[in-house]
C-alpha cells in the first residue's frame, strides 16, 4: 500500500509539470486561432472580437488556471477546427489508436521474445547473428519508410492486403465499441471481422516492428546477464538439464526487466502511431493530433498531448507496480 | 463522458438487430467510394467556409436556390426556385418555389423555410458575413414566394445563393436537433445524410424521393485518406472509384496522371479551374526593395511561366495572366499581351536601374508547406538566382503564413487565390481592395482611393456590359502597379474508375454533384 | 580501463561492432569524398529530365525536378551526419551539466530537475519533437533543437546517475573534505569515471537523433528546400514512388544504413563495457 500511495505521489508533481509544459508549447506555436478560424476576408474588428471569445488576450497565468479548472470539470475545450468538444472527438479516435497499438504489442510479444531466447541460446552463432541483424534494422529503418516499403510489396504489387484505413468501404455502419474487429463480430459478420484484421495487418507490423526487435534485443541481453551469474552456473553444475535451466531460470528472470521495456516502448510507440496512422489513413489520436498541428487547432493539441502524456505516465505507472508485485526487491529499491 | 457511455450502452443490445441491417445495401454496383484527403470540417451551410469536401457534401445533401448549370457552368438555373425575377436596381430578388418539395425528415419545403436559412446563416457565418450583410430583409410573401432585398446593388447575390452556405435547410429538423444538427444534416437534397466516422468516412444514402428523380446510385461513401500515394494505390486496387480535386492540393499530379493513363481500368478528367496561384509582394509597404516598382517588374520577368507549367506541372496547369483566370466572363484578352514575358536580360536591366548589383539582394520567400509548394517555390528561386536575387525557401503551415501575411511580416510569398464562388468579384474585391489589405488573403494593396471606387462600383454595376468593362479597365490598372507575379492556375483534375459514368467537373468553386452519376 | 590492446581485441571479438564500423567508414567516405569526386550539383534543376531512371548521366537517376539523386544523396548524406553529430553533442553537453549538477547539489533542486526531465520523457519523443518543431517554426536548425531538447533528459538521468553513486564514493567524500573547489571534482572524478555509460548513451543516440529528424522532414518540420536533406527527400518524393521508386528509397536506404552503422556500434560498446552479455553456457 505505501508502495502504490507513494508512486502515484511522486506522479503528480510530474503531471503538473506536463501540464505546464503542454499549455506553454502550445502557446509557443506561432498562428493566431481567431485569423484561422475567419479565414479570408475578415476584419482587424472581426479578429480582437473572436480572440476576445476565445479569451486569448488574457494573461497567461490566467488562461492557465482556467485552463487546468476545465481539465478538472472534464472540459478540454472545443476543437477551433469544428466546434465540437476535443474530449469527445478523441474519445472517438482514442479505439482506433488502442486497437492497432495493443495489436502491434501483442505481435511484438510474440516475436520479440522468442527472437531473443533464440539469440542468446546461441549466442554469436551464426543464427544469432543474423537474427541481430534482421532486428537491428527493425530498430533503424524510419518507420515512414518501412510503411512505404510494405504498402508498395504487400498492398501495390502483390495486391494481397488492403492498402489503407480501418475497414472496407463497404462496412459503414456505425462503430459500436470504436474496436473495428471485435465490432464486426460482435455483428455476427465475419467478412468484416477477416476485413478488419486484413486492415491492421500492415500498420500494426510498421509498429511491432521496432518493438519485437527492441524487446528481442533486451531478452536476448538479459538472458545471457543472467546465464553468466553464479546460481545458474551452479545449477548447471549441480546437472540441471540446460533447456531447463534457460526456460525456467533465466528466462523467468528475463522477462522481468522485458516488461519494463515493453511498458515503457510501447507508450513511446504512440509517436510513431503518428507516421503510421497518417500513412495507412488510420483515424486515431496520433493522426489527429498531427492535423490539429498543422491547422493550429490549440485545444486539439494541448488535448492529445496530454493524453499522450497520460498514457505514458500511467503506463510506467503500471509497470512499477507489476515489477513491485514480481520482485520484492523492487518495492524496497523505489521507496 | 456521456458520450462514451452512449457509444457503450448499445453494445450489449445491439449485435443482431446490426447484422440484418448490414445485410441489406451494400451493393458494390450500386455505392459510389470518393476518396478525399481530409475529414469534412462541418456538414453544416451555416458555418461553411468554403473548406472544399464540407462544401460538396453539402450540395449533395441540401439544395440551394440557384444552381451553375453543367457542363458550362456559366449560367444559373433554378434548383428549388422554379423562376426568379431581379428588379432593375439590381437589389430586389424574387423567387418562386418549386411545388412538392420535401425535406429529408419528411416536411415540406417553403418560403418560410428560405428566410430562416439564410438568416441562419447570416448569423452564424463570420465567414460569409460580408455578402450577406448586404441582405437588408427577406420577406415571405407567400408560401411559395420570397423575396430578398439588398442594401446595395450586388449582382454577384446570385452566385453566392449558389454557395453552400447558402443551402436550404429543414427548419424542423433544426428545431428538432438543436446544435446536433451539424451532426445530422437534413435538406432537400438527391443523397440523405447516414454516417459517419471521425477521420474515416462519411456515408450518404440515396433519396428516392428526390424531386428531380432518385439518384442512379444507392450510396456515396467518402473515403478518408490523406496520403497521396495511398489513395492512388486505393484507385488502382479498386477500393475506391474517384480521387477528387488532385491538382488543387499539395500534390503534382503529372507523374500520376502519366502512369493512370496507360491504365484501362481509370479514366482521367482535366478541367480548367478558376484558382490562382502567385507569387505575391507585400503592396504595403513603404520602405525596402519591393517598395520599388522596378524592383518588383524585373521579378515579374525574371520567371519561366513556361517552363514552370510544362517542366514542374507537365501541362497540369494553366497559364495566368492577370488577376483574373483566362475562363472567367470577365477576362480581358488584352491582358495576354500585357503581361509581362519571360526576360532575364530586361530583369537584369531593371535591377540595375534600381541599383542593385546583382547578388546583394537576398529575399526569404514564404509558402506553404507540400511537395507542390516546395517544387515551385525551388524553380522560382532558380529562375531569380539567374538575375542576381537570393531567395531563401521558407515552407510556412497554413495558419503560421496567414498570421505572417495578416501582420504584413514579408516581402514576397507564394500564396494562391480561390474564389468561393463564381463571379470575378471573388478575386477582385478581396484581393485589392485597399480597406481589407490587412485582412488575409489580399494583395496588400495600399490605400488607393481612385482604384477602390473602379473596384466598388464594378461589384455594384448592374448591366453585366457596363461591369465587363469595369473588369476590364480594373484588370489593366491591377497589372500596371505590378503586385505580384501571377504563376499559374492548376486544373482540376479527377481520377475515376472507368466504369464511372455522369460526372461533370463545375470549375468554381470545385464541387461535384453525384445524382446524375452511376456505375456500370 | 581498456587500452588499445582491448580496442583492437574488442573489435576482433566483436564482429557485429566491426561491421558497424566498417559501415560508418564506408558512408563517411562516401560523403566526405564522394562529392569531390561526383562534381555535380544537388540543387541544380533540369527540369527537361525529371525522373530520368538511373543511367551514365545520371547514376542514380534524376528526382521529380530533375536534380541528381546520388548528388543529392551525397550532400543529403553530410547533413545527416552534421545533425546526429551536433543534436548529440548538444543534448550530451546541456543534458550531463544538469544531470551532474542534479545528482551533486542534491535537495530540492536534484528533485525538481529530475521531475521535470521525468515530465519531458512522459511524451513519445515524436510528439514532443513534432510540438517543440512547430513552435520553433519550420527549419533544419529549429528541428535539430526540438530532437535535441527530447534528448537531453536521458543524458541528464544518466549523468545524475553517476554523479550519485561516484559522489558517495571514499575518494569524492575525501576530496570535498580536503576543501578541493565542487567543480573540479565534478569534472575529475565523476565525469571521467562515469563516462563509459554515457558513450554508450551517446552512440545510440546518435541514431536515434537521425531518425527523429528525419522523421521532422519527412513531416515537413525540418529542411527547408532546395536543401538535400533525407528524410524530407523521402518525403517529396513519395508520389513517385511508383514511377521512380529509386527517388524516395535512396535517401530512405541512406539513413537506414547510417542509424544501423551507429546502434551496430553503439551495441558492441554496451556488450565491451559489460562483459557478462558475452557469457555463454
Amino acid at each position: 500500500m505505501v508502495f502504490v500511495a507513494g508512486r502515484i505521489a511522486a506522479a503528480i508533481p510530474v503531471l503538473a509539470l506536463v501540464l505546464i509544459i503542454v499549455f506553454l508549447l502550445v502557446r509557443a506555436i506561432p498562428g493566431d486561432p481567431a485569423v484561422v478560424l475567419l479565414g479570408p476576408g475578415a476584419t482587424r474588428e472581426q479578429i480582437a472580437a473572436l480572440r476576445d471569445q476565445l479569451r486569448l488576450d488574457l494573461p497567461a497565468p490566467q488562461q492557465f488556471l482556467e485552463y487546468v479548472a476545465a481539465l478538472a470539470r472534464g472540459d478540454f475545450g472545443l476543437s477551433l477546427k469544428n466546434g465540437e468538444p476535443v474530449l469527445r472527438e478523441i474519445l472517438l479516435r482514442l479505439p482506433a489508436t488502442i486497437e492497432l497499438t495493443l495489436m502491434a504489442m501483442f505481435v511484438a510479444v510474440l516475436v520479440g521474445v522468442p527472437l531473443g531466447v533464440i539469440c542468446a541460446t546461441r549466442a554469436n552463432g551464426p543464427l544469432d547473428h543474423l537474427l541481430r541483424l534482421v532486428s537491428l534494422v527493425g530498430v533503424s529503418i524510419p518507420a515512414f519508410l518501412l510503411a512505404l516499403l510494405l504498402q508498395l510489396i504487400f498492398a501495390s504489387y502483390l495486391g494481397w492486403l488492403p492498402v489503407s484505413g480501418r475497414t472496407s468501404a463497404l462496412v459503414t455502419e456505425a462503430p459500436i465499441t470504436g474496436f473495428a474487429v471485435l465490432d464486426a463480430m460482435l455483428r455476427g459478420d465475419g467478412a468484416a471481422a477477416r476485413s478488419a484484421l486484413a486492415h491492421l495487418v500492415l500498420p500494426c507490423a510498421v509498429l511491432a516492428a521496432f518493438l519485437a526487435a527492441t524487446l528481442g534485443r533486451y531478452v536476448r541481453n538479459s538472458m545471457l546477464e543472467i546465464l553468466g551469474e553464479d546460481f545458474v552456473r551452479t545449477a548447471r553444475a549441480k546437472g540441471m538439464t540446460r533447456p531447463r535451466v534457460i526456460y525456467v531460470h533465466a528466462l523467468r528472470n528475463a522477462l522481468l526487466p522485458a516488461v519494463t521495456i515493453l511498458g515503457l516502448k510501447s507508450a513511446e510507440m504512440l509517436g510513431g502511431a503518428i507516421l503510421t496512422e497518417t500513412i495507412f489513413a488510420w483515424p486515431g489520436i496520433g493522426r489527429y493530433m498531427f492535423e490539429a498541428i498543422r491547422n493550429r487547432d490549440f485545444p486539439v493539441i494541448q488535448g492529445t498531448t496530454l493524453v499522450f502524456a497520460l498514457i505514458y505516465v500511467m503506463t510506467s505507472l503500471a509497470v512499477d507496480f507489476i515489477h513491485g508485485a514480481l520482485d520484492p526487491r523492487v518495492r524496497r529499491k523505489m521507496l | 463522458m456521456s458520450i462514451t457511455r452512449r457509444q457503450l450502452a448499445p453494445a450489449v443490445a445491439l449485435p443482431f438487430i446490426a447484422a440484418k441491417a448490414f445485410a441489406q445495401g451494400t451493393n458494390p454496383a450500386r455505392t459510389l467510394v470518393v476518396a478525399v484527403p481530409s475529414d469534412a470540417v462541418g456538414l453544416e451551410p451555416g458555418t461553411n467556409r468554403a473548406e472544399p469536401i464540407g462544401s460538396e457534401i453539402i450540395l449533395n445533401v441540401f439544395d440551394t436556390l440557384v444552381a451553375w448549370t453543367p457542363p458550362e457552368f456559366s449560367a444559373l438555373e433554378g434548383r428549388l426556385a422554379k423562376s426568379w425575377t431581379i428588379s432593375s436596381d439590381g437589389r430586389s430578388f424574387e423567387f418562386e418555389l418549386r411545388d412538392g418539395v420535401m425535406f429529408h425528415d419528411g416536411t415540406a419545403l417553403d418560403a418560410a423555410a428560405v428566410k430562416f436559412s439564410l438568416e441562419r446563416t447570416r448569423a452564424m457565418n463570420p465567414f460569409a458575413q460580408a455578402s450577406f450583410n448586404l441582405i437588408n430583409e427577406i420577406a415571405v410573401v407567400s408560401p411559395r414566394v420570397v423575396r430578398i432585398v439588398l442594401k446595395e446593388p450586388y449582382p454577384a447575390f446570385m452566385s453566392i445563393l449558389a454557395q453552400p452556405q447558402s443551402a436550404i435547410v429543414s427548419p424542423a429538423a433544426v428545431a428538432r436537433l438543436g446544435d446536433q444538427f451539424a451532426a445530422n444534416p437534413v435538406g432537400t437534397g438527391p443523397f440523405i445524410f447516414r454516417s459517419r466516422q471521425a477521420d474515416t468516412n462519411i456515408v450518404l444514402e440515396a433519396n428516392a424521393q428526390y424531386f428531380r428523380g432518385a439518384p442512379k446510385l444507392d450510396r456515396l461513401v467518402y473515403r478518408i485518406i490523406p496520403n497521396a500515394s495511398t489513395r492512388r494505390l486505393e484507385l488502382e486496387n479498386g477500393g475506391v472509384d474517384i480521387i477528387q480535386q488532385a491538382g488543387q492540393l499539395a500534390a503534382i499530379p503529372a507523374e500520376t496522371i502519366q502512369a493512370l493513363r496507360n491504365n484501362r481500368n481509370i479514366s482521367i478528367i482535366e478541367v480548367p479551374s478558376q484558382i490562382i496561384r502567385q507569387l505575391e509582394f507585400n503592396n504595403n509597404k513603404t520602405t525596402g526593395p519591393i517598395a520599388d516598382i522596378r524592383v518588383r517588374r524585373a521579378i515579374m520577368h525574371a520567371i519561366d511561366y513556361d517552363g514552370l507549367l510544362q517542366g514542374v506541372f507537365g501541362n497540369t496547369a494553366d497559364r495566368v495572366y492577370g488577376p483574373l483566370t483566362s475562363n472567367s466572363w470577365a477576362f480581358n484578352p488584352k491582358i495576354r499581351d500585357l503581361a509581362p514575358k519571360y526576360d532575364p536580360a530586361l530583369a537584369r536591366r531593371l535591377l540595375a536601374e534600381a541599383g542593385i548589383r546583382p547578388g546583394s539582394l537576398t529575399l526569404p520567400l514564404y509558402t506553404f508547406q507540400g511537395a507542390l509548394w516546395g517544387a515551385v517555390a525551388t524553380f522560382v528561386q532558380a529562375n531569380l538566382a539567374d538575375v542576381g536575387i537570393n531567395v531563401t525557401i521558407q515552407q510556412t503551415e497554413f495558419p503560421a503564413l496567414r498570421a505572417l501575411h495578416t501582420s504584413g511580416n514579408f516581402d514576397v510569398a507564394l500564396d494562391g487565390r480561390q474564389p468561393w464562388y463564381n463571379d470575378p468579384d471573388a478575386h477582385i474585391t478581396i484581393g485589392y481592395l485597399s480597406s481589407l489589405a490587412d485582412t488575409a488573403m489580399t494583395f496588400r494593396f495600399p490605400k488607393d482611393d481612385a482604384l477602390d471606387a473602379q473596384i466598388l462600383k464594378a461589384q455594384q454595376t448592374v448591366s453585366m456590359e457596363e461591369r465587363k468593362a469595369l473588369y476590364f479597365k480594373l484588370q489593366e490598372d491591377i497589372l500596371a502597379r505590378a503586385p505580384g507575379a501571377f504563376l499559374f492556375s492548376p486544373k482540376l483534375i479527377v481520377f475515376a474508375r472507368a466504369n464511372i459514368r455522369g460526372l461533370v467537373i463545375n470549375s468554381a468553386p470545385p464541387l461535384n454533384e453525384y445524382w446524375g452519376v452511376s456505375k456500370q | 580501463m581498456h587500452g588499445m590492446g582491448g580496442l583492437a581485441h574488442f573489435l576482433r571479438s566483436n564482429r557485429m561492432a566491426s561491421f558497424g564500423i566498417v559501415l560508418l567508414g564506408l558512408i563517411l567516405i562516401a560523403v566526405l569524398v564522394g562529392p569531390i569526386f561526383y562534381e555535380v550539383s544537388p540543387t541544380r534543376l533540369n527540369i527537361l529530365k525529371r525522373l530520368a531512371p538511373p543511367g551514365p548521366d545520371f547514376w542514380l537517376g534524376t528526382d521529380s525536378l530533375g536534380r541528381d539523386v546520388l548528388a543529392r544523396l551525397l550532400h543529403g548524406g553530410r547533413v545527416t551526419l552534421v545533425v546526429g553529430c551536433s543534436v548529440v553533442a548538444l543534448a550530451f553537453a546541456v543534458g550531463v551539466t544538469i544531470g551532474m549538477i542534479s545528482g551533486f547539489a542534491g535537495g530540492w533542486l536534484d528533485w525538481f530537475i529530475m521531475r521535470l526531465a521525468d515530465a519531458m520523457l512522459s511524451f513519445p519523443s515524436l510528439v514532443l519533437a513534432i510540438a517543440l518543431a512547430a513552435a520553433f517554426g519550420p527549419s533544419l536548425e529549429n528541428a535539430m533543437l526540438a530532437v535535441a531538447i527530447t534528448l537531453m533528459p536521458q543524458f541528464a538521468r544518466v549523468a545524475r546517475g553517476q554523479a550519485v553513486s561516484v559522489s558517495v564514493k571514499p575518494y569524492v567524500e575525501a576530496a570535498v573534505t580536503l576543501g578541493l573547489p565542487r567543480g573540479r571534482i565534478l569534472l575529475r572524478y565523476v565525469f571521467a569515471n562515469g563516462v563509459g555509460p554515457l558513450l554508450v548513451q551517446a552512440t545510440l543516440a546518435l541514431g536515434a537523433a537521425i531518425l527523429q529528424t528525419a522523421s521532422l522532414g519527412f513531416l515537413g518540420l525540418g529542411a527547408q528546400p532546395p536543401a538535400a536533406e533525407w528524410g524530407a527527400d523521402v518525403s517529396i518524393n513519395l508520389d513517385f514512388v511508383r514511377s521512380a521508386p529509386w527517388v524516395a528509397l535512396a535517401p530512405g536506404a541512406g539513413i537506414l544504413l547510417t542509424v544501423m552503422a551507429f546502434n551496430l556500434i553503439g551495441d558492441g560498446l554496451a556488450e565491451w563495457m559489460d562483459p557478462r552479455r558475452r557469457a555463454v553456457i
